[in-house]
Formats: C-alpha cells, structure tokens, sequence
C-alpha cells in the first residue's frame, strides 16, 4: 500500500512544501521564493515574514496538487536545520500544526541531507562522491559507517557566498550565480585570482578579496565574473577529483543550488573521464531547495523510527550534517 | 632547460596510480626502477592556469623532497625534474600506503604507527614546512620507518595557522575515511607531534586547529 509523508522547507529563501508517497513519486511540490532588493542579500527577519505570509497558499496548494486527502498523511517532516533561525522556525510552526492536528509523527530532517538523498533519489546514484554546493554548503562527500562524511570543503565562504557576495558588491540581488553565469560567458579574458587549494579544503575568501578590488579598480564585470567561475570552479573540480581518487568509487553527484551553473557540471563532467567515472545531476526543478528533499528524506528516517515529540521540536542554526545518523543505509 | 632526453619515454611504462593532478608511472631511469610523477594537462583548468599551477607545483615539489630529508623526514630520492613536462622522476618506495595499511594493524601497532606519524609531522613544521597534504595515502610505510611521498603543495612557512592546517586535514581524512579507528590514531599523533615540537606548541597548534574549525559552515566545536 502506498502512504504518503508531506514535507517542509524553509531554511533560507525558499519556503516550499512537498507531498510524496512511500514508493518515491513527488506528487507536489509549490513553493514561494523571497526576493531581496537588489544590491541585497537575504535579510532573516523578512524572509521569514515573507513564508509566513504565503504559507497558507503553498500548504493548501501542495495538498491540492497532491490529490492526497490529509487524514492520509502518515508523517510530517521539517527542515529542522541549518538555516537562518526566523525562516527556519517558520516551518516548524507550520510542521508542528499540521503533525499535532492529524497526531501523526513529526520528523526532523537535515537540510543538506535532504539535498544527498533527493539527489539519490532522483538520479539513482548509489555509492557517489557527493558535491554539495549551494549558499550553504561547499562540500565533498562519501557515505561510511552511517554518516555522510566530510571529505573536503571550504575552509571559510561557501561557493554560493562567494559568487553573491561578489554580485552584490556589483549591485545585484541574491541568489547572484545565475547573472554571473551569464555574464562570465561574454568574456574569455582571464585576470589572475588566487587558486587556494589547501590538502582537501579550498578557501575562497581571498578570491572574493581581490575579485571586489578588481572590479573597483575598473575591470569589467564580465572579466571578473569569467575569472571568479573560471578559478573557483577549478578548485573545487581539483578537490572533488582528490576525493573520487581517494575512495575510488565511479559516481560524482552534484546536487545544491549552484549545481544549475553550467560550467561547473561541464568542468566536472570533463574531470571524472580521467576516472572513468560518471557525473550526475539532479534535475534543476529539484536541485536548489524544495520541500521534496525534507519529504524524502524525512519518508526514508520515519521508516527507521525517527521522530521528535513536538514540545522538543526546535530549530538548529548550525546542524553539520556529518553529525547526523544515517540510519537507513548499510 | 632541465629537459633530459627520454624522459617521455621511459615515462610509458606501468600506471601505479591515478591521482587527482598527477599520474604516477613506475619505468626505468637510466638504468634504475623509477617512479614517474607526471602532472598532465587538466583540460577542465584554463590553460594559462593550468601550466601555471603545473608548473610551480613540480618544481617547488622537487624542492620540498630536497628539504624534507633536512628536517629529517624519510622522502624518496630525486632523480630528475622535467619541468616542459611537469614530470618528478624519482626513487619507487617499496611498502604500504598508511591507508590501506590500518584495517590491519592491532591497537599497539596503530598507537606506534601513529606516533611516529606525528613525530614526523613535527619535525617537517619545526623546520618550517607545511606537507599541505597530510592524507593516509601520501605516506608509505616500509620496513624501517614512514617515508612521505607527495610534497606537492608543501609550502615554507612557520605560522601556527598553516601547521594547524596540516592536521586538521589528517583529523579530517581519519574521521572521513577510517572512522572506527580515528579517535585512537589521533590521540597517538598528538602525543608523537608533542614529544618533537614540546607540549606548549603542540597545545597552541591544537588550539588553532580549533579556531579553523569553528570558522566552518555551521560548526559548534564543543
């Protein structure tokens, strides 16, 4: 028999909301983004009013699209954390109603494995090195001894900071990549930028550093942007081609927000042909954040028994997700 | 120019190993057994970048093996560097990759092991290098001692940050890819870097090892 979980995320920009069955069909998936002005980056308190006040519609939308009657609902998981604490408690509020009201199960869920295992999921990787790069997260990893581990990852700002910070500083509005994207793609005029490889870790703070100065200094923004791309995402190809050697595994999943960047797949796509590995993606509908991806995730721990009584369902800013059980893999 | 003729060549022979820069061949070098370290052009990279980084890592490599035998650290001998190339020909080191080595070992051999790791660790940073690669395969164990086989981003440097760096990622690729063991391992690398550097150092390293840590994405280091 199929049973059905709802999901919900609002760890940052995205307040959205899925319905799934137990076979893995993501039978909806609506969401609302919040938009910063421009020149801005996500200010907390008002992205967390911004999903207060589409939460209702993107709750009723959901169950609509689903066609599954809420009295089917067998667990509702949330995105417990990490994220930005009044988006995040958001969520929880609307989490907790719905599981206290249908007194199903309410099941926490860590944001950055919901990306690995939506991933999974939906690309059918099974044993993949896994790169997580998103406004949260830079990050290589591989599963062991049930936990995601940490292979690698940026020592100070993530890939997504780096690129909204540096948009920002030209006058744009986060989420920056995609206008980055465009405009490095105009360009094939590369500046020397600082290429900070340190063992398994990149750093990407002293190329946001010298990035802003260039462009202040009266370089162009397609010049900086195709420079900024062009080093950064060799770094963290270098890296993840240090983990895929280091295990030997034949599988690179790229899953995050930043994974829509189209020179970044191609870059990696090109390195694992050395490995006679393969690159898979999730889809782009599901590769930034989704309520799909605490849904999922939250089906495969509800199936282990993992649960939080509401009175202790808090929120957790900071959650490393190798610090999370992983008890439904071997 | 530090081109030889037939490095190419000789290069062609068995692949050991395809790192994530590097491929390493074993062939013959006049007449000896020899380990080719050949950084070949990653497409993926930029040219102008590409070379560049080929380039300074090779050569700086190849000064780096010099100068860890100084600081009193097993490296293999150096043959030849080919720099239009980028290859390191150098001595084939006989033995075990620490990694492949530690399912194997029983908690006295790991605990000694892991001391002397650590004690070799401390005497690169005390005489100033940076390994920057500190992972279990870029150390071979043979029958004597550890020898340290890739120096390829080593950098000079006595600031407590960069040698905090170094085990951080030993700390990191131990808990990453050899959990069961990691804990015990650790605690015999620091007592091994402690006996070398003096506690007061060894407590400041470890201190600073923290500090980066709590600068990670969503770290609470309790």
């Amino acid at each position: 028999m199929r049973r059905y979980i709802l999901g919900v995320e609002s760890t940052a920009h995205t307040f959205s909301v899925s319905v799934m069955s137990s076979d893995g069909n993501i039978l909806s998936n609506t969401k609302s983004v919040y938009m910063p002005p421009e020149g801005s980056g996500i200010h907390p308190f008002e992205a967390s009013q911004s999903h207060l006040a589409a939460a209702p519609k993107v709750v009723a939308d959901a169950l609509a699209n689903s066609r599954v009657p809420m009295s089917e609902l067998c667990a509702v998981a949330y995105a417990m954390g990490p994220g930005l604490g009044p988006c995040l408690r958001v969520g929880a509020v609307v989490a907790r109603t719905i599981a206290s009201s249908l007194e199903v199960p309410l099941v926490p869920v860590n944001h950055a494995v919901g990306h690995i295992e939506l991933g999974c999921l939906l690309t059918g990787s099974k044993d993949p090195v896994v790169l997580l790069v998103s406004g949260g997260h830079t990050m290589i990893l591989a599963y062991s001894a049930k936990r995601w581990r940490v292979l690698g990852e940026s020592l100070d700002l993530t890939l997504g900071q780096l690129l909204d910070q540096f948009g920002r500083h030209h006058g744009l509005a986060s989420p920056c990549g995609g206008a980055i994207e465009e405009a490095a793609a105009a360009s094939s005029n590369y500046l020397r930028l600082p290429y900070s490889v340190k063992g398994n870790d990149v750093s990407f703070s002293g190329l946001l550093t010298t990035s802003k100065l260039l462009l202040d200094g009266g370089r162009s923004f397609s010049d900086v942007s195709y420079s900024i791309q062009e080093t950064a995402f060799a770094m963290v190809a270098e890296v993840t081609e240090r983990a895929l050697a280091f295990t030997g595994k034949k599988e690179v999943m790229i899953v995050g927000g930043v994974a829509a960047n189209r020179r970044l797949s191609g870059m990696l796509s090109n390195m694992v042909e050395r490995h006679s590995a393969v690159v898979t993606m999730t889809p782009l509908e599901y590769s930034g954040d989704c309520g799909a991806q605490i849904a999922w995730t939250g089906w495969l721990a509800h199936t282990c028994g993992v649960q939080i009584p509401v009175p202790e369902s808090k929120v957790l800013q900071s959650w490393r997700l190798d610090r999370v059980d992983i008890p439904w893999r071997n | 120019m530090s081109t030889y003729p037939g490095v190419t060549e000789h290069s062609e022979g068995r692949l050991l190993y395809r790192g994530a820069e590097a491929d390493v061949v074993l062939g013959d070098w006049q007449g000896l057994e020899a380990v080719f370290k050949i950084r070949r052009p990653l497409t993926y990279r930029l040219q102008v970048l590409d070379e560049a980084i080929r380039r300074q890592r090779t050569v700086h490599e190849a000064e780096m093996i010099h100068l860890a035998k100084k600081a009193g650290v097993a490296s293999p001998f150096l043959y030849n560097v080919d720099i239009q190339s980028s290859t390191l020909v150098m001595q084939f080191v006989r033995g075990v990759r620490v990694k492949d080595l530690v399912a194997s070992l029983s908690d006295n051999q790991l605990d000694g092991a892991f001391f002397e790791f650590g004690q070799d660790v401390a005497r690169l940073h005390r005489f100033g290098i940076m390994h920057g690669d500190l992972t279990t395969a870029n150390v071979v164990k043979n029958d004597t001692r550890l020898v340290f086989i890739d120096f390829g981003l080593s950098i000079r440097t006595t600031r407590l940050e960069d040698h905090a760096v170094d085990l951080r990622l030993i700390k990191e690729t131990l808990v990453g890819a050899h959990p069961d063991i990691s804990a015990k391992a650790l605690d015999a690398l620091n007592r091994g870097y402690a006996s070398v550097v003096g506690p007061a150092r060894s407590l400041a390293v470890l201190k600073q090892l923290q500090n980066i840590e709590r600068r990670g994405r969503y770290a609470r280091v309790t």
